[in-house]
């Protein structure tokens, strides 16, 4: 390109179009972070799915792993930011709106064992005056609090990126999350791990094979 | 009646480096040099132009012991090259 190169005005057109456009190409984000978590959510609702079908009980809570997946998710943002040349408008607000996501997720953990917690004598109590065991049990609900709550970051960032994998996967969050208010435990599970699948890991894969294709076409452009 | 082109912008590589930090919150060095396909002291003298007719502003800094020089539009440079799409396009219109 040459520096002082003087353009006719539809040259001009042409090359701020081009430019424009090889920006928004480098702007991709690889999916790992997303094929991650969709892989271990599903995972755990369906190691939590068999241990109620199968009648065992492993000797810690599965779910545990999605907080040792905290530390391969730092890795790997921080991997991300190091190597990015180019941060796009959208960035930050991206990363704000899954860090509130993060800490609202734990927060309902916390809040579903205090109700579970503060249910759970009440519900004893009634079933050893009735007889059986009471017809509301919290658990039954509590997939559909964090099906919500799966969907609402899963859809903003589809529409902010323009990703429409992404936005179906926050929309069957939701539908997921009313379905759930109806269905037994074990196809909440089912649900949850399905809605996983189709929110995260699909649209993860999705972005990570674009990532590879733009890099090999970057490095194409080199050799 | 037609505005006169910016001169600043109405060049091939600094048009270039403006479309390519318009569309963008900030990019490195590297990769506006990568994107243009320009040579490092091309694209050094460019970007200092746009530095001094206020268009971007330019951030050095050392990552990882290595310099690393991080440019992005300023409000004025959206202005300009607002300004200077617009004259294009009446030109354009015009033409066609």
């Amino acid at each position: 390109m040459h520096p002082e190169k003087k353009l006719t005005e539809r040259e001009s057109l042409e090359l701020i179009t081009q430019m424009i456009n090889k920006a928004k190409d480098a702007c991709h984000s690889t999916g790992l972070a997303a094929i991650m978590w969709g892989l271990i959510i599903a995972f755990c609702s369906l190691v939590r799915l068999a241990e109620i079908q199968y009648w065992f009980k492993l000797p810690f809570d599965i779910y545990l792993l999605t907080l040792l997946a905290i530390i391969p998710q730092v890795y790997l943002s921080v991997r991300e930011k190091r190597k990015a040349k180019v941060k796009a408008y959208g960035d930050e607000f991206i990363d704000y709106l899954w860090l509130g996501f993060g800490i609202c997720i734990f927060l309902l953990i916390f809040i579903t064992q205090a109700v579970f917690t503060a249910w759970k004598p009440a519900g004893e109590e009634y079933q050893l005056l009735a007889g059986h065991p009471a017809s509301f049990q919290f658990y039954e609900f509590s997939a559909s609090f964090f099906l919500l709550l799966y969907g609402l970051p899963t859809f903003v960032s589809g529409i902010s990126m323009k990703f429409r994998p992404m936005i179906w996967g926050g929309l069957l969050c939701w539908v997921s999350c009313l379905a759930a208010i109806y269905t037994p435990v074990k196809a909440d599970l089912l649900l949850t791990a399905l809605s996983s699948v189709f929110a995260w890991f699909i649209p993860g894969m999705i972005m990570e094979k674009r990532y590879q294709k733009a890099k090999k076409e970057l490095a194409a452009q080199h050799v | 009646m037609f505005k006169d082109l910016d001169p600043i912008l109405h060049s091939q590589l600094r048009l270039a480096v403006m479309s390519l930090l318009i569309s963008v919150k900030e990019a490195e060095f590297t990769f506006i040099k990568e994107k243009t396909n320009a040579t490092a002291g091309n694209l050094s003298v460019q970007i200092q132009k746009l530095k001094e007719a206020g268009y971007i502003d330019v951030v050095k800094q050392f990552r990882d012991n290595y310099p690393q020089t991080t440019c992005r539009i300023t409000r004025q440079g959206i202005r300009a090259f607002d300004d200077y799409v617009q004259n294009l396009q009446s030109y354009l219109g015009k033409q066609g």
